[in-house]
């Protein structure tokens, strides 16, 4: 039977819109990210400062039997917010943070451009809101795992070992400033390794240039720093400025005498130019002109 | 019968280059042929009933539903691109179930739609090797598969048969055959005319970003007036018949064969033409062979729609 004898019934039901239509982009990024050796290797090696920090929590507790290991170094392991703002926004971390964005992230949107995959995707119940979402979360996942989840651990350790609520009785805001800032950090780095992997259809040449726009930031403020002596030029440190930031979260005087919001201010720049670069970048189709 | 996609006055600019002009018309259920040569529009039209592009100017409504910003719509819509689109280092069926996973269906039915869509062109065998080892075939038959793995209603198909050897085309065609039953409305583009006049009838010819025609290829054809009609008979004594004819104000020239054995007629009313010569051919038993109209095909439409 044909179709012009078969005839035709017009679809009239109701189309499902899914809940979270950006789920499985997220899952893939992350299957993919846990298939590179190289990978495994970098986010086990990042949890070393959660560990030996969450060591430092347990001796602060029993200070006295570690009394012969510190040597009058006691005020190292005083814990408070900047013990916190210490793991948070340790040089270490921020590297690692950036190795996993090297790995991870770069070919999350750069691997899309080079495959034609976005028109396979946007033929899909996919918006481009829920794709950029699915992709940033993959880089969400990893970065909360290195500061959200130990931040709140070391809290609820440090209630632990000391069996009563006089840390948080101290410093009640503190669980809200390691959240505050480990979503702030996140989302810095979500902006700043989408928008470089939108920028090209290389995942070697964003990876080099996610590495590169981090460490050259923080060659080119110690140079400058160094010769002339002025702290605004941290502002030209992404490492830096990201300190700065952390400090105001976690109401410490920040490293360099430059206004915290400054800082917060190039950083949220970021933002923005993301937000337009990805939304010409990434199309369902090159549209050539 | 209703038509399951709509546009209206859909017009596409790329800067000050124009894509698509004006473009009005329904697409009813069945296998609906897009042609036109390289650059004529046919890419940009598919573009834009997909919802990859915003039209500048018109709208597009698939299951009267507009398609810009309905990203559920797309549940029904499956779209076979014309260039590759893969991740080389996958395999088939990673590549594959992911793009199901983003329709929403459960790990279960994901296993069992990937099963059977691969299944349905060939790649069961091969779903663990990675893309990279595809050969080109294996690749378009895999888009293919990812198009319908999801049984959509609307099937839109970029270029599917280029890079098939003649027994995959043959297969595709079979298979595009076999949606048209079951009521699903498949779109193909291609500018392959063999392509297309082995899958349907109906087509819509763009060119230079404006739809020439739309509909039956033989409707068409005889809406073509300023092209007489050709008509190649094929009989022992080409000469006698075509003496039948010289007089009549209907036909316009008269060529005869190299073969001796056939004679071409041209004629501007082709309805009294073969009326004429039927009842010439009953009348004064005339032994006929063959009688073949070689420009009502779809080459010969395309030719003179698109003036080559």
């Amino acid at each position: 039977m044909t179709i012009r004898e078969k005839g035709y019934m017009h679809w009239d039901g109701q189309l499902k819109e899914r809940r979270f239509p950006w789920a499985p982009i997220t899952w893939l990024g992350i299957r993919l990210a846990f298939k590179k050796k190289y990978f495994r290797f970098i986010i086990f090696s990042s949890f070393v400062p959660a560990v030996v920090f969450l060591v430092g929590i347990y001796i602060s507790e029993r200070i006295e039997d570690f009394q012969y290991m510190l040597r009058g170094n006691k005020q190292m392991l005083e814990v408070n917010p900047a013990y916190f703002k210490a793991y948070l926004s340790s040089d270490f971390l921020l590297f690692m943070m950036v190795m996993i964005l090297v790995v991870s992230g770069a070919g999350l949107i750069s691997d899309d451009l080079k495959h034609n995959s976005l028109q396979l995707y946007f033929a899909r119940p996919l918006s481009k809101g829920s794709y950029l979402i699915g992709k940033a979360n993959v880089i969400v996942f990893f970065l909360l795992l290195l500061t959200l989840v130990p931040g709140l651990l070391f809290v609820f350790f440090k209630l632990l070992f000391a069996g009563n609520f006089g840390f948080l009785a101290a410093y009640p805001w503190l669980p809200l400033s390691v959240i505050g800032y480990s979503l702030f950090v996140t989302g810095f780095f979500c902006a700043y390794t989408l928008l470089l992997s939108s920028l090209s259809k290389n995942r070697r040449y964003v990876s080099i240039l996610i590495f590169a726009v981090y460490l050259f930031s923080d060659i080119l403020f110690g140079f400058f720093y160094e010769n002339y002596k002025k702290p605004a030029f941290a502002l030209l440190s992404l490492k830096e400025n990201l300190q700065q930031v952390g400090a105001w979260f976690f109401r410490l005087k920040p490293a360099h005498d430059v206004p915290w919001y400054w800082s917060l201010l190039i950083l949220l720049a970021f933002g923005v130019a993301a937000a337009v670069v990805m939304n010409k970048r990434v199309r369902g189709v090159e549209v050539v002109k | 019968m209703t038509a399951v996609i709509e546009t209206s006055k859909l017009s596409k600019w790329y800067g000050n280059v124009l894509g698509l002009s004006d473009v009005s018309l329904e697409i009813e259920p069945g296998v609906t042929g897009l042609l036109g040569p390289n650059g004529a529009g046919k890419s940009t039209f598919l573009k834009l009933i997909t919802g990859q592009i915003r039209p500048s100017i018109g709208t597009v409504r698939i299951f009267d539903q507009k398609v810009q910003n309905n990203q559920a719509l797309f549940s029904r819509i499956g779209f076979c691109p014309e260039n590759d689109s893969f991740y080389e280092e996958m395999t088939g069926w990673i590549f594959l179930t992911s793009l199901l996973r983003l329709q929403g269906f459960s790990p279960a039915e994901i296993r069992s739609r990937a099963e059977e869509a691969l299944d349905i062109v060939e790649l069961s065998a091969d779903k663990d090797r990675l893309i990279r080892a595809y050969s080109r075939g294996m690749r378009q038959r895999l888009k293919f598969a990812q198009a319908i793995a999801h049984d959509p209603e609307v099937i839109i198909l970029d270029e599917p048969m280029s890079g098939l050897d003649p027994l995959g085309k043959r297969k595709l065609i079979r298979l595009i055959k076999a949606y048209k039953e079951r009521g699903k409305t498949v779109i193909v583009s291609s500018h392959v005319l063999p392509e297309i006049e082995a899958l349907t009838r109906t087509i819509i010819l763009i060119h230079q970003g404006k739809v020439f025609a739309k509909g039956d290829i033989h409707y068409i054809r005889d809406l073509i007036e300023s092209h007489p009609h050709m008509v190649s008979i094929r009989c022992p004594d080409p000469r006698g018949l075509a003496g039948q004819f010289l007089g009549e104000d209907y036909v316009l020239k008269v060529h005869f064969g190299p073969d001796g054995r056939s004679v071409l007629v041209e004629t501007n009313n082709r309805d009294k033409f073969f009326a004429v010569l039927l009842s010439l051919i009953v009348k004064s038993r005339r032994e006929v062979e063959e009688i073949t109209s070689p420009d009502d095909n779809l080459q010969a439409v395309f030719d003179y729609l698109v003036g080559k």
